[in-house]
């Protein structure tokens, strides 16, 4: 254990701030997903490492940059999200467990599939500005995270909008509140369903290419990644995109702090307590109204 | 059916008569190899069921008992001396004990997030184990001298054989246990609340009770078998068997053979252990066992979501109702 200066603890909140928004953007898909459908999607890890490595591919062929690649992987991802829920995903008869385990299949699958054209070489983006970074006030700003941060707040402020003020993002919002009143009103729950999914796992897209220029992934990352989001909303409340907002922050600060206080091997493990603790202590998160269990 | 009646018991017995006999019949280490992961699999995957088959609570935490196990086993081999053959037996009574504390605390979520919690429990343990490498050795892992009795290790020709008798044995005596709880008022208490668990309460059963006992009893199994397997392959790390891998290949097993039926999990274990070595040794150094795995899961949770034994055995019901109707009309 070593106590910090208070240089060292404001420089550790500002990277964990930083690094929360990505946090928050990376589990806004999967805490909607659950909200919608009541489905815990444990492949969403899979879908943030798939997009890691298709930003890669992107930047090693053909020099795109990985922000820019958001624009190319973010359609792409919708697509596939449509067509895996409205092909499997709207199969299965009794979601709750079943859900849990038709989504891990998933996750193995693209894991493996992953590790068979890349192998198991830890990979990362770097592009020219990788290693640069804004100092102000002594304070230093990692170019890569700073961006990251922006373009997080950005596209979760495209969601924002679209859940706000458009037509099917109102029917989202329905279908979240009370899934029956909204079918009653003549909400059609197949087509939200499958737009909420795509939405979701395009934001993994997006997610997945910031995840590449600010950390080193392999096939097996997406484990990792799938307990930080899930340990971020279920602390922010499943179903809830402002608890999700507030865990993230919260979590990334926790995690920079723990890595500078104990060491960096233990920062992972603040999340798994977290998510342990708060399913325990709290179920319903900090924000979140309590998990509607049936049967 | 009656002729399937008085059938099936002496294919079992014919069954255990061959496996009996395996070693003396098949010389070839890598077949009896194979063997020895498929009794044990099928030990993992019954002992799964007594929670996820009879109560139906999805657990993918148990990897974290058999590495626990594994750990515990190889620790007090090489500081006490203590032979993994008669340690393990006790060691799997700790780690129930460590088991009921997790699942008194994990069962008081139910649904997917009984799932998520318990995935929680398997990377808590493994990063302890990687983190503590003073006890652990972290993540260079734990060797334990070559397998022997009283300081003579055992023929390098023979050696899969112990393997193969201690896990036999143990595979008997968990479907033994795993029958007698099917049978008994405990075991219709866990299927009440797999069917109900708000009526099962509401008739006087202490469903939380009997959760955590159904959690602790098919941890001991496994813990047993993870005890054997860190002398089986004398070497272990914590990636290797606090791995979330380790859980689904249990789940899926059981779930593949019919989750809730006695032989559901060994039939399943029998197809998938075999074929994942194969897979192994077809397509080595890839991740793609992982792929074959995840599509086989998800395949039978889209199609079969029953398994195997159920499926067929519904098939075989409505086909002699259907000749019984036949020759009554």
């Amino acid at each position: 254990m070593t106590i910090p200066s208070l240089h060292l603890f404001v420089q550790t909140l500002i990277l964990g701030v930083l690094v929360g928004g990505v946090y928050a953007l990376m589990s806004s898909g999967l805490t909607l997903i659950f909200g919608v459908m009541r489905v815990i999607n444990v492949a969403h890890g899979a879908f943030l490492v798939l997009g890691a490595y298709l930003t890669y591919v992107l930047f090693q062929n053909l020099k795109i940059d990985p922000l820019v690649s958001i624009l190319i992987t973010m359609p792409l991802f919708f697509g596939l999200g449509w067509v895996l829920q409205r092909y499997m995903l709207s199969r299965i008869e009794s979601p709750e467990q079943t859900s849990v385990l038709v989504t891990f299949a998933l996750a193995l699958v693209m894991e493996g599939l992953l590790g068979a054209f890349f192998q198991t070489t830890v990979r990362s983006v770097k592009p020219s500005y990788a290693t640069e970074a804004l100092v102000f006030l002594t304070y230093r700003f990692p170019v890569t995270r700073l961006m990251g941060f922006g373009v997080a707040l950005l596209i979760m402020l495209l969601l924002y909008l679209i859940l706000q003020y458009s037509q099917v993002g109102r029917a989202i919002r329905a279908t979240i509140q009370d899934p029956r009143a909204a079918q009653l009103v003549g909400i059609n729950v197949t087509i939200v369903s499958a737009f909420t999914f795509a939405l979701g796992v395009s934001t993994a897209a997006a997610g997945g290419s910031l995840l590449s220029m600010i950390y080193s992934f392999n096939p097996s990352s997406q484990a990792d990644w799938i307990a930080r989001t899930l340990s971020i909303i279920v602390l922010g409340g499943m179903g809830s995109l402002p608890g999700a907002l507030v865990a993230a922050l919260i979590l990334g600060v926790m995690e920079q702090l723990t890595a500078i206080v104990i060491t960096l091997y233990w920062s992972p493990i603040v999340f798994y307590f977290f998510l342990f603790f708060t399913l325990i202590v709290r179920p319903q998160g900090l924000l979140g109204e309590i998990i509607r269990e049936k049967g | 059916m009656t002729r399937l009646r008085t059938f099936a018991p002496v294919l079992l017995v014919g069954i255990f008569l061959i496996l009996l006999v395996f070693p003396a019949l098949q010389h070839s280490q890598y077949y009896q190899h194979i063997m020895v992961m498929t009794l044990m699999s099928a030990v993992m995957a019954s002992s799964w069921n007594i929670l996820g088959g009879y109560t139906g609570y999805t657990s993918l935490g148990h990897a974290a008992f058999f590495g626990l196990g594994a750990y515990l086993v190889a620790w007090t081999h090489n500081h006490y001396g203590w032979h993994p053959f008669i340690s393990t037996w006790f060691l799997g009574l700790v780690v129930t004990a460590v088991a009921l504390v997790m699942g008194w605390i994990s069962l008081r979520t139910q649904g997917s997030a009984f799932v998520v919690v318990t995935i929680a429990v398997v990377f808590i343990f493994r990063l302890l184990t990687l983190n503590l490498g003073s006890i652990t050795n972290g993540a260079k892992g734990m060797t334990q001298p070559r397998p022997g009795w009283g300081g003579v290790p055992w023929s390098p020709v023979m050696i899969k054989i112990p393997f193969y008798y201690i896990m036999l044995f143990l595979l008997v005596l968990t479907i033994f246990v795993s029958w007698r709880i099917r049978q008994s008022k405990f075991g219709m208490g866990l299927v009440a609340i797999r069917e109900d668990e708000g009526k099962a309460e509401s008739v006087g059963i202490d469903t939380m009770m009997y959760k955590v006992l159904a959690f602790g009893i098919s941890a001991y199994f496994i813990a047993v078998a993870g005890g054997i397997y860190s002398y089986f392959f004398t070497y272990i790390d914590p990636g290797f068997v606090f791995d979330i891998f380790v859980s689904v290949t249990m789940v899926l097993m059981a779930i593949l053979g019919g989750r809730g039926t006695l032989w559901g999990p060994v039939l399943g274990a029998f197809i998938m252990q075999p074929l994942s070595n194969w897979v192994v040794a077809e397509f080595g150094g890839t991740q793609i066992h992982l792929s074959v795995f995840g599509g086989i899961l998800l395949f039978v949770m889209l199609f079969m979501p029953q398994g195997i034994l159920p499926t067929v055995s519904e098939y075989v019901k409505k086909r002699v109702m259907a000749r019984r109707a036949a020759t009554a009309g």
